[in-house]
């Protein structure tokens, strides 16, 4: 492989692998939309909140994985608490107020984490097991990146299993295309809200762990990635996970490539990419509904 | 007798802010022109939300667009007048908002929100990128503030902190009163319609869509004229006019105020006003007190301010909460069925 392939295809991965974490934090995102009908503005502060944690966890313990594994379960506790105690109390008022609220947790937590860590990058070291290069074809990779692929991978495997086998996942679909109906036939649907607010911010906080280590941990982290993930979820559609893994790829790919060629105007391309969608087709690409 | 009593009460309001300079001194003035250069930018962002029922996370980009639309024609223009300044602000908002128009129109509820969003981090984007004529991060500073002048008549230094001040709420002040008087009209009703119901709305006769386009675009106007007094207040607009924060700012405040009244907004920017006053002294954490206010707002006075200023008035009453709820129950965007 010459030099210039190399760099394509180096690029290329690099925009899988962000776009795998995109996708992490956007099914959380579209979950909960498709399912309580709430754009949960404070999706990527709680996977912001994760990252702290992790750190946290690394400077008492020492041990990555032992973060990777807290970390998320932590964040999906915050999330849990959130949705029990202030989410279900107003969702009987609109989806205004549950959105404004959501907008009020993201303040208090992205402050919050302020007041604890402070505002400096706080750094967090690639586990010893995953540093270094790997060779694939003649071409040097870094592996924690592809480490992340094969998490994501992984992760979203485990959900599809989830969602189309078990019956868990059948509940969980049917009261994504109507949540009145299914709590008419019995279904403890408040609960079933709490268990998807859950595992959305569980993924979320699982993408904020794994980026942790490349982005360094910092206030900002939520809202470098936030945008994206947003325009993930509508663009895709809301409430659709194949739609979510389509767009979080080719946007991953879109910011990996654009930075290369068209570097002045890559930080828009997402921004025209989801207005041109909208545009032609308000519900997002593979929207029934909107939102 | 009521009538008597509101009267005495816009009264005593005019005479307090016409003698505020000489009460509070010059830094609290500057304070009150903040607010309410806010409190109008709130009122325009409530015209779309709490009467029209439309949801917006970019409302940022006309109060910007306002504030650069002056700033450019106060730079470029030689001896342009300080109305005309205005009237660009108010202009280079409308424009933008009929550009963005007939594709907006047709979205509702996050769609509606999320393009936006999208639209102000482009217009955001492109403030950065476009050094040559926005001036990227620094933005567009310095430029000259006309004096008032209108010929043979008068003609007031517009640089003095306490003129400007008197200019600056005699725009604001009266931009309120239209955007007020606006809702009062037939128009007025007519958009309420739309947020409860706009398939009755379009049953009876009206344009759902271009009622829709022509409140958008006046009330992006009204932001406009905010953003334009913004610019010539702090004479610089930079690009965080623009940003997601500034987009963020109308709607905290819209909830904290109230965003089932006309004033609401009004007041949702006094209290964020105090806020910041009092809590910039203890703390740098200003939004995280912000966050847990809204927070407690939404939790116990969905209403926001006005509905708590009800329930201290004695309207318990009306204000039942089961009954008061009913009434405000997927107004906004809420289900329709």
């Amino acid at each position: 492989m010459d030099a210039t392939t190399a760099m394509y295809v180096a690029q290329g991965i690099h925009g899988l692998a962000y776009g795998m974490v995109l996708f992490l934090v956007a099914s959380g995102l579209t979950l909960i939309f498709g399912m309580m009908g709430i754009l949960n503005v404070a999706h990527t502060a709680f996977f912001m909140l994760a990252a702290y944690f992790c750190y946290q966890v690394v400077a008492w313990t020492g041990n990555f994985w032992l973060g990777l594994l807290v970390a998320p379960i932590a964040t999906a506790v915050v999330g849990v608490l959130v949705e029990r105690f202030l989410l279900r109390r107003i969702h009987a008022l609109g989806l205004l107020f549950e959105l404004t609220l959501t907008i009020g947790v993201m303040f208090g937590i992205m402050e919050a984490v302020k007041v604890f860590w402070g505002t400096e990058n706080l750094p967090l070291a690639v586990p010893t097991l995953l540093e270094g290069l790997v060779n694939i074809g003649g071409m040097e990779y870094p592996l924690y990146r592809l480490f992340i692929i094969g998490l994501s991978l992984a992760v979203l495997v485990f959900l599809a299993f989830i969602l189309y086998k078990t019956r868990l996942g059948m509940v969980v679909r049917a009261a994504v295309a109507d949540a009145d109906m299914v709590n008419a036939l019995g279904i403890n649907v408040p609960r079933l809200f709490m268990f998807v607010f859950g595992v959305g911010t569980w993924m979320a906080g699982l993408a904020g762990v794994a980026i942790a280590p490349i982005l360094t941990v910092f206030p900002g982290l939520a809202d470098q990635m936030g945008m994206d993930a947003f325009i993930v979820v509508i663009v895709g559609g809301f409430g659709s996970l194949g739609g979510a893994l389509l767009v979080a790829l080719i946007s991953g790919l879109l910011s990996s490539y654009g930075v290369q060629f068209v570097s002045q105007l890559a930080p828009v391309l997402m921004f025209i990419f989801m207005a041109i969608v909208l545009a032609i087709k308000p519900t997002g690409l593979f929207g029934e509904r909107e939102g | 007798m009521k009538k008597r009593v509101k009267g005495i009460v816009w009264g005593i309001t005019l005479v307090i802010l016409v003698l505020y300079p000489w009460l509070f001194g010059i830094y609290f003035t500057n304070v009150l022109v903040t607010c309410a250069i806010f409190a109008l930018f709130a009122v325009s962002y409530n015209l779309l939300l709490g009467y029209t029922g439309l949801f917006s996370f970019g409302h940022a980009m006309f109060f910007g667009a306002g504030g650069y639309a002056t700033a450019l024609a106060l730079t470029h223009i030689e001896g342009c007048p300080l109305l005309v300044a205005l009237l660009f602000g108010f202009l280079g908002a409308v424009v933008l908002a009929l550009l963005l128009s007939p594709i907006v129109a047709r979205l509702a509820h996050s769609a509606f929100a999320m393009l936006h969003l999208a639209f102000s981090m482009l217009l955001y984007t492109l403030a950065l990128k476009l050094r040559g004529i926005t001036g990227g991060e620094d933005g567009i500073g310095g430029f000259p503030i006309p004096p008032f002048h209108i010929p043979g008549i008068v003609s007031v230094d517009m640089t003095d902190p306490l003129h400007f001040y008197y200019f600056a709420m005699a725009v604001l002040g009266g931009s309120l009163w239209i955007a007020w008087f606006l809702t009062k009209t037939p128009f007025g009703q007519i958009i309420v319609s739309v947020r409860d119901n706009a398939k009755r709305v379009d049953y009876l006769g009206f344009k759902v869509p271009h009622t829709k386009a022509i409140i958008y675009a006046l009330s992006c106007g009204f932001a406009g004229i905010a953003g334009s007094i913004y610019a010539m207040f702090q004479d610089l607009i930079s690009a965080s006019a623009l940003g997601i924060a500034q987009s963020f700012a109308p709607i905290v405040m819209t909830m904290v105020g109230g965003v089932i009244a006309f004033s609401g907004p009004i007041w949702g920017a006094a209290i964020f006003a105090l806020i910041e006053e009092l809590t910039t002294r203890y703390t740098e954490r200003v939004q995280l007190v912000e966050g847990l206010i809204l927070i407690i707002v939404i939790l116990f006075f969905p209403g926001g301010f006005v509905h708590l200023l009800a329930v201290v008035k004695g309207k318990w009453l009306e204000f039942v909460r089961g009954k008061w709820l009913g009434s405000i129950k997927g107004k906004w965007f809420g289900k329709q069925s």
